[in-house]
């Protein structure tokens, strides 16, 4: 994992292992920290065992190590990586923040096409994204209504996919990400 | 034809027969996606196919992904369905050799051996 666009991509797939259909991406950067948060509807975690590269539900290899690396890229700049069941039924909200100032930090990498990449990969997952900037939080991207006009026939995947790059490129400038 | 009832049954068979082959795809392209596939680049493998459709016009080839594929160490990996054959398996697929697998593999029906993981298994 070379930078945090990677990360993201990678925490994104435990929720479609989880079994989830929707997922709420908020971001927010502001004094060189950056926070993020990913609520799903999926199954839901057990406890804390999922912070251990030596736990996986997994059978095709022994070790699970997205989470733990996270973590440790997180704690590297002074930053914490949280996660918790939402409630009984299911449901897994992890939030992490980086300190982007610390010598540890990794870079963001690409985070636009990270989300253009996660639209073409799990076509059945609808994901909102929304950006917290001074208190307020504005939703920039809803893939449900995207998928819409393509079912539509009002666009297709290819100007969709320019068009997600445009809008994340937009709003990760407003926020200084680069 | 013998009455109302029947036309409308039949409506209903063939529309759900349209909807399956507007939903259709000749190709489907599986890129493995688990924590090892993108430490080993398979983002940029998946976005070189993307972009590899979109320049030849192609409607009918879907990418999506998948897990780890449990060969964590010949990441990225790829699995290719091609419509009525077995699937193929191609390792180390960086965008070089997707280039190679999609022009040769994907448009010409002939499999590259130099990426060649496996034949025929699912």
């Amino acid at each position: 994992m070379k930078n945090i666009a990677d990360h993201l991509f990678d925490i994104f797939e435990n929720s479609v292992n989880a079994a989830a259909d929707e997922v709420i991406i908020r971001i927010a950067f502001s004094d060189n920290i950056f926070y993020c948060s990913i609520s799903d509807n999926g199954i839901g975690i057990a406890g804390d065992e999922v912070l251990d590269p030596f736990v996986t539900s997994r059978t095709t290899r022994k070790v699970g190590l997205g989470l733990p690396l996270l973590k440790k890229a997180a704690e590297d700049t002074g930053g914490y990586l949280r996660i918790k069941r939402i409630n009984q039924d299911g449901g897994t909200n992890l939030e992490f923040e980086m300190n982007m100032s610390h010598i540890d930090a990794k870079p963001f990498g690409d985070l636009p096409q990270t989300f253009t990449d996660i639209y073409f990969a799990w076509p059945e997952i609808d994901l909102k994204i929304y950006i917290i900037n001074d208190c307020k939080k504005d939703k920039v991207l809803d893939f449900y209504e995207i998928r819409e006009d393509e079912r539509k026939g009002l666009s297709n995947s290819i100007k969709n996919r320019r068009k997600i790059l445009s809008i994340m490129q937009e709003e990760m400038k407003k926020l200084n990400i680069e | 034809m013998k009455n109302l009832e029947e036309l409308k049954i039949m409506r209903e068979r063939v529309k759900k027969d349209l909807q399956l082959r507007a939903g259709k795809h000749r190709v489907k392209i599986v890129v493995g996606m688990g924590s090892c596939g993108i430490a080993a680049g398979a983002r940029e493998t998946m976005n070189e196919f993307l972009n590899l459709i979109e320049k030849s016009n192609k409607t009918d080839i879907i990418v999506t992904a998948s897990g780890c594929f449990g060969f964590c160490a010949q990441e990225p990996m790829i699995h290719i369905y091609v419509e009525e054959k077995k699937p193929v398996t191609y390792r180390n697929v960086d965008t070089e050799a997707a280039q190679e697998i999609f022009n040769n593999h994907i448009l010409n029906g002939k499999i590259v051996e130099k990426y060649l993981f496996s034949k025929g298994k699912e």
